[in-house]
């Protein structure tokens, strides 16, 4: 196994009307990790724990290889991290103000790359945060977590409000900062377009749950819809390999649904089916699959 | 730099693979000269959009094959390669294509005869452009 950036082991955190966990994982070092999931999986629960600013009920979590939750000053010193929401009792505070307090903290804080940011995301630092729009807002949170040249980033939905210029510009910085080849992203995102864009690692979360962690591009490859020539002869769907749903789709089509297609065809070769025409799933619509089998699962 | 990889999304091909064979054939055939510095892993990924676990499988393949050489620190190079290999990947090439055909054909029930046929008429038509073309 590769060096990891994260270990989380059987993490738990309770609350009133939601339960994270337990979870397990365990992020790479050197990829960008997506964690995808609807609203309210427990995302932002999860960047929180991992940043100690919630504390979980049971389990460990490590970062490259220290126990968060101790003196870990000099860890938090190699993390950028931008929450999903931006502070607001910092709203009074000017960019620079915040930027010249965040400079206190990292040792590694880098003025000229701090501004190189600023520049290339086009934020004005004289700004009130306050005033900002909530674009201009997360492009400036962007650029802080990322001006003392953290090892780690953690981006909780850092695209959200972003306009799709900004967007491009956010894609291309995250690209570059992953150049050096030993950094590690671990970003929450549930826009299909920049996930596939900059993800290595797909991890799935609902309900609090973790569902798999996934290598994208294999992910996305063995997922297809299958248009196959049912021949007049009634099949046996199930016994396709990853066999997920199928209909019929008139004059003897159906079209089936497989998380495994490589085998699906063999499989479809040797029952003599001819296969009219394929089409890849897109990540949401695996999720929605995924979501609605871990939902059977647990009914059985 | 840039490279000519050009992705089929829909394809039945992996990813992977795709990759593997293109870049395969711009070494052997020479578009990329012996010592010529490809993108680095990252780069490349970014470029055809994929994750660099697929590039890095590419590149370990190729070096493998001796086809790439790696050098730590500054990055993977097109190796030197041989008359015998040159040939070999020439033609491994063409017969993939060549299997690729056969089986289009074998799945509309073609015949070996009308297959032949085929290939005979598409080279004589190919070869005519060719004059034509200049």
């Amino acid at each position: 196994m590769e060096e990891l950036a994260i270990r989380v082991e059987g993490v738990v955190q309770r609350r009133k009307h939601f339960q994270l966990g337990p979870v397990q994982l365990r992020i790479p070092k050197g990829y960008v990790t997506a964690l995808v999931g609807p609203n309210g999986s427990g995302k932002s629960s999860l960047f929180r724990l991992l940043m100690d600013l919630s504390k979980p009920d049971e389990g460990e979590i490590e970062v490259f290889g220290h126990p968060i939750g101790c003196d870990d000053l000099l860890l938090k010193q190699r993390i950028g991290y931008v929450p999903d929401q931006a502070i607001d009792i910092e709203d009074h505070l000017r960019a620079e103000d915040k930027a010249s307090f965040a400079r206190h903290w990292y040792p590694t804080w880098e003025l000229n790359r701090y501004q190189e940011l600023l520049r290339r995301f086009e934020v004005d630092p004289s700004i009130k945060l306050g005033r900002m729009s909530k674009g201009m807002r997360r492009k400036f949170d962007i650029a802080l977590a990322m001006a003392h040249h953290p090892d780690l980033l953690l981006l909780d939905e850092p695209s959200s409000g972003l306009d799709p210029i900004a967007w491009k510009t956010m894609i291309d910085v995250i690209h570059r900062y992953m150049e050096r080849g030993d950094r590690t992203v671990l970003m929450a995102s549930h826009i299909v377009d920049e996930v596939k864009r900059l993800a290595d690692y797909i991890v799935f979360i609902v309900h609090g749950r973790v569902l798999g962690m996934f290598e994208k591009d294999a992910l996305l490859e063995s997922w297809y819809t299958l248009y196959i020539d049912g021949a007049g002869r009634s099949l046996e769907w199930k016994a396709m390999p990853g066999f997920y749903t199928q209909e019929a789709v008139g004059s003897g089509q159906f079209k089936v649904v497989t998380g495994d297609v490589a085998e699906a065809e063999e499989w479809c070769e040797r029952e003599g089916l001819r296969i009219a025409g394929r089409q890849k799933l897109e990540l949401d619509d695996i999720l929605a699959i995924l979501i609605e089998q871990e939902r059977l699962r647990m009914q059985a | 730099m840039w490279i000519p990889i050009q992705i089929n999304e829909q394809s039945a091909e992996p990813l992977y693979h795709q990759i593997e064979v293109q870049l395969r054939a711009l070494i052997v055939s020479g578009q990329l000269a012996e010592g010529t510095l490809l993108p680095s892993i990252r780069e490349l990924a970014q470029m055809v959009k994929c994750s660099v676990i697929t590039v890095r499988r590419v590149y370990q393949d190729l070096e493998n094959e001796g086809l790439l050489r790696t050098r730590q620190g500054t990055g993977t190079f097109v190796a030197k390669v041989g008359e015998e290999m040159r040939d070999k990947h020439r033609r491994s090439s063409v017969i993939e294509a060549f299997e690729a055909a056969v089986d289009a054909g074998l799945r509309v029930q073609c015949t070996d005869a009308e297959m032949r046929e085929m290939l005979e008429s598409v080279l004589v038509r190919k070869r005519d452009e060719d004059k034509g073309g200049g």
